[in-house]
């Protein structure tokens, strides 16, 4: 490095030295939200190793019980060294109000770890547990075996694979219930076969793609075990950047050390997806967000969008976010604006791709934007901790972050072909995987937009009631509905009695039992199929019937739907011959919805707890909860 | 040029290693310090490598016993 190189990162150092004293003023404040956030800052200012090693550190050394961070182990079982990318989990982690802990297992004993129900895996009562195997570990037909004769029947050793894997799933799921990560097989830099390897039936591409399906199979047939994509993340940074052979032969960590942290943030990413933390909701700015210019100033003909740059870059950045919305992200509009400008660009312009239906909310005004994100929330019903504002505006950026901390902020760059890539890195709408809900949510929400209109326009809310045609499905788990059950006791915060999270490995194990009473609520409407949107879990003991978890979607809340689930749980009590219903509300923050739901339905409040947890009975020889007729 | 090296080594070896900066002396090496096991030797290496933009070969990387050798090998290298 030149001596101008050296004081130049020297400089950076003295905002990093500053970042960091933030960070530890952070760590004492007891704030989970300023902890993140803190990390975040510093880990955008600084993603070298060395940061990553003052961050875990400075964590290591604060007290866990003070720093409000959530603990989550994570056990690492690995085909090669990972250990060097501990020090980015753990930073990642705090930025995302997670105190992680690693168990980690030796090297390449995955197989031993996993079948030993004695092994400190288990022992660690994991919250996650990675599968970090490179390819050659499962199988070494697509690497240095590739030429030996008997390793070249693709379908065999497919099969191979997947034999070997599905019976260390199911051995692993005997022992523990927490989601399982493997990766997939990365193609290898270089083919054995050199140019001619692309056409060949059985050639090194051909292998690793055929292996790579086996895994999504037995992945998908196996029960919360989800695929980290390794072939797509080597491919997108480029085997040759991804891997060091040096430290691969002399230390066997064959990755990297600039990849590291990409790998850790993928796993992150799981986390987030598995602890309900992902985004459910994109804020947008309008101009110089979804178009180039200002509607208000240059007029509707001189905005940038079209086929020319850099109105080329503006449409793609609108296609981008109406993939997100066709995935299930909910869009809406924050905006300095005159309403009537801004209406106009989407309905006159004829390069606009997303439409006005698209969003299921506008605030477009002249006040603070943190004002119309309150009101989104609050009109939108999602949580301002699941909302993620997009602007180019460093001042609005900046108001939003200081006045609401838990919102997520995303400060586009200056130049608009890199809006789509801001968006893809930062990576804050992934979930695990789509269901039909998520695919249909985007749409339900302007759905439920306009079930809200007709409440103000009927005379009594039986009327309403009446008028929305609902018909409720309450049916037991089954396999196609796990995932979303699973999912619902994962992300629901408001209407929820008892916010117990459960993972889907727990939602079967539980189903299963025969004094357990597992089940979904599905609701349809005149304005369309809302889909699996509760959740019941009881168990009987004694006399009585014990509501574990009752929970709704926000989207129906106020349809009497709750009504309806504790009616069938007096129907499943009395045929088992059950004498009492029994309930408790665990209170959060967030669950105010739910205080009231036991005392509106005649329940008799037996027990308040030292956290305040109150505990409800209701005598079914006395009364019962009654089905409201208006569901079909 | 060497005094800033020694600086910027010195508060890596005690971030990696977990120990207060004063603590790497002349006479830290591999055998007496406990913290720097052959792990810790190669976050060391990669730390140096991100920071001072090098790349050490394996016959580097093994020479490097005491904090005084580190100083010594990245020196030559920047």
């Amino acid at each position: 490095m030149t001596e101008t190189g050296l004081a130049s990162s020297l400089g950076n150092g003295d905002d990093v030295v500053f970042l960091r004293e933030l960070f530890n003023q952070a760590v004492v404040g007891g704030d989970a939200h300023a902890l993140a956030r803190a990390a975040q800052v510093l880990l955008k200012a600084d993603g070298s190793r060395q940061n990553h090693r003052f961050l875990r550190n400075a964590i290591g050394r604060a007290d866990s019980r003070t720093s409000g961070l959530r603990p989550y182990t994570i056990a690492l079982l690995s085909s090669f060294s990972i250990e060097f990318l501990h020090d980015a989990l753990i930073a990642m982690g705090i930025a995302h109000g997670l105190a992680i802990t690693i168990q980690q297992s030796g090297f390449n004993t995955f197989r031993q770890d996993l079948l030993d129900g004695e092994s400190s895996l288990y022992k660690a009562k994991p919250d996650l547990v990675v599968l970090a195997v490179e390819g050659e570990a499962w199988t070494v037909a697509p690497y240095g075996a590739f030429f030996d004769a008997a390793e070249r029947d693709i379908e065999a050793v497919a099969l191979t694979v997947r034999t070997e894997l599905a019976s260390l799933c199911k051995a692993f799921r005997s022992r523990c219930a927490a989601p399982l990560l493997i990766h997939n097989l990365a193609m290898p830099a270089w083919r054995k076969l050199g140019i001619g390897d692309a056409r060949e039936a059985a050639g090194q591409t051909a292998l690793v793609l055929r292996v790579n399906e086996a895994i999504a199979s037995c992945a998908g047939e196996a029960t919360d075990v989800h695929v980290v994509d390794y072939a797509g993340l080597v491919n997108r940074f480029g085997a040759l950047s991804w891997y060091d052979d040096r430290m691969r032969l002399y230390a066997g960590a064959p990755i990297a050390s600039a990849m590291q942290p990409h790998l850790a943030a993928t796993y992150v990413q799981y986390v987030a997806a598995l602890l309900g933390l992902a985004k459910k909701c994109a804020v947008l700015d309008l101009d110089n967000t979804l178009w180039g210019g200002i509607i208000g100033e240059d007029g509707i003909d001189a905005i940038a969008l079209g086929a020319t740059y850099p109105g080329s870059a503006f449409v793609e950045f609108q296609a981008y976010l109406r993939d997100l919305h066709r995935r299930g992200v909910i869009l809406a509009v924050a905006s300095k604006n005159n309403p009537s400008d801004a209406e106009e660009a989407f309905d006159k312009h004829p390069s606009m791709l997303l439409k006005r239906s698209d969003f299921a909310a506008m605030e477009i005004n002249w006040g603070p934007k943190s004002e119309s994100l309150v009101r989104l929330s609050k009109r939108l019903s999602i949580g301002l901790e699941h909302m993620v504002l997009i602007d180019d505006n460093p001042a609005e950026c900046e108001e939003v972050r200081r006045s609401l901390p838990m919102v997520s902020v995303v400060q586009l760059p200056p130049r608009p072909e890199a809006y789509v890539r801001t968006l893809q890195e930062a990576a804050l709408f992934d979930t695990l995987g789509m269901s039909v809900e998520d695919r249909n949510r985007g749409k339900l929400y302007a759905q439920r937009a306009e079930a809200e209109a007709l409440r103000g326009a009927m005379n009594s809310v039986e009327d309403y009631y009446r008028d929305l045609a609902m018909k409720l499905t309450i049916a037991p788990v089954g396999k196609d509905s796990l995932t979303r059950t699973a999912q619902l006791t994962r992300k629901t915060n408001q209407f929820n009695v008892t916010t117990l999270r459960y993972s889907e490995a727990e939602v079967e194990r539980r189903a299963q039992e025969p004094d357990w009473i597992v089940a979904t609520v599905a609701v349809e409407d005149r304005f369309g199929d809302n889909g699996i949107v509760g959740v019941i879990m009881a168990q009987a003991e004694d006399d009585a019937l014990m509501i574990d978890t009752l929970l709704l979607s926000c989207r129906v809340i106020g349809r009497t739907v709750e009504t309806a689930m504790l009616a069938h749980l007096c129907d499943e009590a009395q045929r088992r011959g059950l004498r009492t219903l029994r309930g408790r509300v665990i209170p959060t923050p967030k669950n105010e919805p739910v205080k009231d739901l036991f005392a509106r339905h005649g329940f008799d409040k037996v027990d308040v707890d030292g956290q305040g947890t109150t505990y409800w009975r209701l005598d079914l020889d006395a009364g019962r909860v009654a089905h409201p007729p208006w569901f079909a | 040029m060497r005094d800033n090296i020694e600086k910027t080594v010195r508060q890596i070896m005690a971030d990696i290693l977990n120990l207060s900066a004063e603590r790497i002396e002349e006479g830290t090496s591999m055998d007496n310090t406990e913290a720097w096991d052959s792990a810790n030797h190669i976050n060391l290496v990669l730390a140096l490598e991100e920071e001072f933009g090098i790349a050490l070969d394996v016959n580097e990387i093994e020479s490097m016993v005491s904090f005084p050798d580190v100083v010594q090998v990245v020196a030559a290298k920047v």
